[in-house]
C-alpha cells in the first residue's frame, strides 16, 4: 500500500508568517557574527588579566576596579555625563520648533529646508571640526568679527579647547539627525489638532503644553537618548577641540586599547558606558511611562 | 662602496642602456653580468605578488616605488594608522597577514618582545651598504642591529626632534626647552599627544635614560611634563594639527617639535615656521622596513627594501616625505628644500656628511623605549597610562 502525502500550498497566513523572518534573516546574521560574537569576545576579555596587548587567566575584577577608582576615569566619565547630556538637550531643545516650523508653517520653503538640512551630511566630519576651530579661534571669525566691531579689544580664549567647543560642535554635527527625527514624529499630527484646540480658546503656549509636546513626546526622548549617547561616547571631537578640559570618556578608552596595550581596561570601561547607556534608556522609558506618555497614538 | 647594480628588471634596464648593452634582452642581462664578475655579490630576490603594508599613510612611498612596483608587478594593499600603537594592536589583535611594516627604533625591544619582528635577511640586501656607517654599525644606539648582528629592521628615513616656532610671533625662535615654560607662553606652546615621544624627551632633557628610568625618578618626568602641558591649551592629535594651530596662532612654539612641519607649514602658505635642535639637544627617531612575523611574501618585501636603499629612490623618497635620507649618496641628490631640513652640511658638526651625522645623533640620540615589565624601571604601560594622568591634572 502506497500512501500519498499531499503538502498544501503555503496559505496567505503562512506566507506573512515566514516572511518578516525570512526578512530579518541577514540582518539578524550579521548582528550576530559581527556584532555579538565580538562584544561577547570583549566582554570576556574585561574579565581577564592585562598583559601588554594581551590578556591572560584567571578570571578578575581587577579592571572594573581600575575603571572605577582611578581619578583620571573619574574625570572623564562626568565630562562625558555633562557634554552628553548639554548636547543632547541643546539639539532637542533647538531641533523641537525647526522641526515644528517644517510640519506646519514652512509651506513651500519645506522641501529646500530638508534638503539643506541633509545636505550638511555630506561635509565631512573632520572637515566640520576644523570650522568650527576657524571659526572659535583666538584668530578666529567670532574674535576677529567682534574685535572689527570694536566689542572686543583681546580675544575671548575661553571660546575653544574646552567643553564648550566640543559642545558647540557637537550640536551642530547631530543637530541634523535631530531635526528630521522630529520631523517624522510631527507628520502623522493633523494641524487640525491644533486648529481645534485654538478654536477652544487656548493660547499658543497652551497648545504647545497640551497638545503638541504629549504628542512629540516619545519621538523628543528617542533623539534625546540617542544624541546623549552619541556626544558622550565621542572620541574625535574631544580631540580637535577638547583641549586638555574637554577630554571625554571615549578618549580614554581609545587609549587603553591602541596606546596602552590595556585591553581588559578599555573592555571594562566600554561595558560600564555601555551599562551607563542602557540605564538612561531605562530611565527614558519609566519617565515615559509614568507620565502617560508611551502610548499616545497619533490621528491623521 | 659597493653598489650591487641589478637589484630589479627596471635598474637593470637603466645600467644596460648606459652601458652600450641595448642589444640584450633584460632576460639575459643577470646571467651576462653575473659572468662578468657580478656573480659573487648578492642580489635582491624576485619580487612577485601583493605587499600587504601597515603604517603610515605615505611611507608606502607610492610615487617614487611607481617604477618598481610596474616593473614587477607587485601591487600594494595599504593599511594605514593614525598613531604608532595601532601596529602592535592590529597585528597582536590578529586577522591581518601583513608582509611590511615600519616602526622607529624605540619600539624594538617592545616588537621583539610580541614577537612581531622576523630577522632581515641582510643577504636580500645587497643595497644596505649603501647606508651612512652611522646607520651600520652595531652599537647600543641603532637598536634595529641585535647583538648577534642580525637586523630587525632597515633604517630607510630618519629625522630629530626640536623646537618648532613661528618665526613671525617669535623671531629667532627659543634656545632651550625651558623657555616653553615661561609664564608668556601660557596657553601658547604646542604639544602633541604622542605619550612616547614626550616622555623620551623630557627624560633626554633631564639627562635620563628613557629605557631604563628607575620609578622613583619618573617624578621628575612628571613634573616637569605637568608644566609643560599647563602651557598648552590642547594636546594635538597629530603633527599635522599641531601646525594648523600654529598657522591659526594658536600657539607660538611647540615641544616636540619637528622640521617636517616646516614643510606641511610652506605647503600651507605659511614661510615662517622653523624648527632647531635647543642647547639640551634632543632624541633623533629613524624608521624601519621590518618583515612582521605575519608576513606570507617575504622575499617581495626584501626586494622593497633593496629598491628603497637605491640612492636615486631613496632620495625621491625624502622628498616625497620631506625627510632625511639613510643612503649617503642620496645626500647629493636631494633638493635644497629637503636637505635644509636637517645639518648635511653643517661644518661645524663634522668634516663630511657621515661625520656631521654622527654628531647630530650624539646631541640627538637613537632612544630604546621603557621595558614592558620590571620592577627596577617605568614600564611601557606605566609611563602610557601617567601620561593620560597628566594630560587631565596639567
Amino acid at each position: 500500500m502506497t500512501s500519498v502525502t499531499e503538502s498544501r500550498p503555503p496559505s496567505e497566513r503562512d506566507r506573512l508568517r515566514i516572511g518578516p523572518v525570512a526578512l530579518a534573516l541577514p540582518a539578524a546574521a550579521w548582528m550576530l557574527a559581527f556584532f555579538a560574537a565580538p562584544l561577547v569576545v570583549f566582554l570576556v576579555y574585561s574579565f581577564l588579566t592585562a598583559k601588554l596587548y594581551d590578556v591572560s587567566g584567571p578570571l578578575t575584577l581587577e579592571a572594573y576596579r581600575d575603571a572605577v577608582t582611578t581619578e583620571v576615569n573619574r574625570t572623564l566619565a562626568v565630562n562625558s555625563l555633562v557634554v552628553g547630556v548639554c548636547v543632547a538637550a541643546a539639539t532637542v531643545a533647538i531641533g523641537l520648533p525647526i522641526a515644528y516650523w517644517l510640519r506646519f508653517a514652512a509651506g513651500r520653503w519645506q522641501v529646500l529646508v530638508l534638503f539643506l538640512i541633509t545636505a550638511t551630511f555630506f561635509a565631512s566630519y573632520l572637515v566640520r571640526i576644523y570650522a568650527w576651530r576657524s571659526i572659535l579661534g583666538e584668530n578666529g571669525l567670532l574674535n576677529s568679527g567682534l574685535e572689527r566691531l570694536g566689542i572686543l579689544d583681546e580675544p575671548l580664549g575661553f571660546l575653544l579647547y574646552n567643553r564648550f567647543s566640543v559642545s558647540v560642535a557637537l550640536v551642530h554635527i547631530f543637530l541634523p539627525y535631530v531635526v528630521l527625527v522630529l520631523y517624522a514624529g510631527f507628520r502623522p499630527i493633523s494641524p487640525a489638532l491644533v486648529e481645534a484646540a485654538q478654536d477652544l480658546g487656548a493660547n499658543a503656549f497652551a497648545r504647545w503644553r497640551r497638545v503638541v509636546l504629549p504628542l512629540i513626546a516619545a519621538p523628543a526622548a528617542t533623539s534625546f537618548v540617542l544624541v546623549f549617547v552619541l556626544a558622550a561616547a565621542d572620541y574625535v571631537t574631544p580631540q580637535f577641540l577638547g583641549g586638555t578640559d574637554g577630554a571625554l570618556l571615549g578618549v580614554r578608552i581609545q587609549a587603553a586599547l591602541t596606546g596602552s596595550g590595556n585591553w581588559p581596561l578599555g573592555a571594562a570601561l566600554s561595558f560600564l558606558m555601555l551599562a551607563a547607556f542602557l540605564s538612561c534608556y531605562a530611565l527614558t522609558v519609566i519617565l515615559l511611562r509614568a507620565l502617560r506618555l508611551h502610548r499616545i497614538r497619533f490621528v491623521s | 662602496m659597493t653598489h650591487p647594480p641589478f637589484s630589479t628588471p627596471f635598474t637593470r634596464v637603466e645600467l644596460l642602456r648606459r652601458s652600450g648593452l641595448v642589444v640584450l634582452t633584460v632576460g639575459a642581462a643577470p646571467t651576462l653580468l653575473a659572468a662578468c664578475g657580478g656573480g659573487d655579490e648578492a642580489a635582491a630576490p624576485e619580487a612577485s605578488g601583493t605587499i600587504d603594508y601597515l603604517s603610515w599613510e605615505g611611507y608606502d612611498i607610492p610615487d617614487p616605488m611607481t617604477d618598481w612596483k610596474t616593473a614587477n608587478a607587485v601591487d600594494v594593499q595599504s593599511t594605514y594608522i593614525g598613531n604608532h600603537d595601532e601596529i602592535q594592536a592590529k597585528i597582536k589583535a590578529g586577522g591581518g597577514s601583513y608582509d611590511l611594516i615600519t616602526y622607529y627604533q624605540g619600539y624594538k625591544p617592545l616588537y621583539s618582545e610580541l614577537g612581531i619582528l622576523t630577522t632581515i635577511d641582510t643577504d636580500k640586501i645587497p643595497n644596505i651598504e649603501n647606508l651612512f656607517p652611522v646607520f651600520k654599525e652595531a652599537d647600543s644606539r641603532n637598536l634595529w642591529i641585535d647583538e648577534d648582528g642580525n637586523w630587525t629592521g632597515v633604517p630607510w628615513t630618519w629625522g630629530s626632534i626640536g623646537i618648532t616656532w613661528d618665526d613671525a610671533e617669535l623671531p629667532g625662535g627659543l634656545d632651550s626647552w625651558y623657555d616653553l615654560l615661561d609664564p608668556k607662553f601660557k596657553g601658547k606652546v604646542g604639544v602633541i599627544n604622542d605619550p612616547l615621544g614626550a616622555f623620551t624627551l623630557t627624560a633626554h632633557i633631564l639627562g635620563k635614560d628613557p629605557s631604563a628610568l628607575p620609578k622613583a625618578e619618573y617624578a621628575e618626568i612628571e613634573d616637569f611634563l605637568t608644566k609643560m602641558v599647563g602651557q598648552a591649551k590642547s594636546v594635538a592629535p597629530s603633527f599635522g594639527d599641531m601646525t594648523t594651530q600654529l598657522i591659526a596662532g594658536d600657539i607660538v612654539a611647540c615641544y616636540q617639535g619637528w622640521a617636517y612641519q616646516n614643510s606641511l607649514a610652506a605647503g600651507a602658505g605659511n614661510d615662517n615656521v622653523k624648527t632647531k635642535t635647543p642647547t639640551e639637544g634632543a632624541f633623533s627617531f629613524c624608521d624601519l622596513y621590518a618583515v612582521p612575523s605575519t608576513s606570507d611574501n617575504v622575499d617581495t618585501v626584501h626586494a622593497w627594501i633593496n629598491e628603497a636603499l637605491v640612492p636615486e629612490r631613496n632620495a625621491a623618497i625624502a622628498e616625497y616625505l620631506v625627510a632625511a635620507v639613510t643612503v649617503e649618496e642620496s645626500a647629493a641628490l636631494i633638493n635644497a628644500d629637503t636637505k635644509a631640513l636637517y645639518p648635511y652640511d653643517d661644518l661645524e658638526l663634522g668634516d663630511s656628511t657621515g661625520d656631521r651625522l654622527a654628531k647630530l645623533f650624539e646631541l640627538a640620540p637613537f632612544y630604546g623605549m621603557p621595558p614592558s615589565e620590571s620592577d627596577e624601571y617605568i614600564t611601557f604601560s606605566e609611563m602610557s597610562e601617567k601620561w593620560e594622568e597628566i594630560k587631565q591634572s596639567a
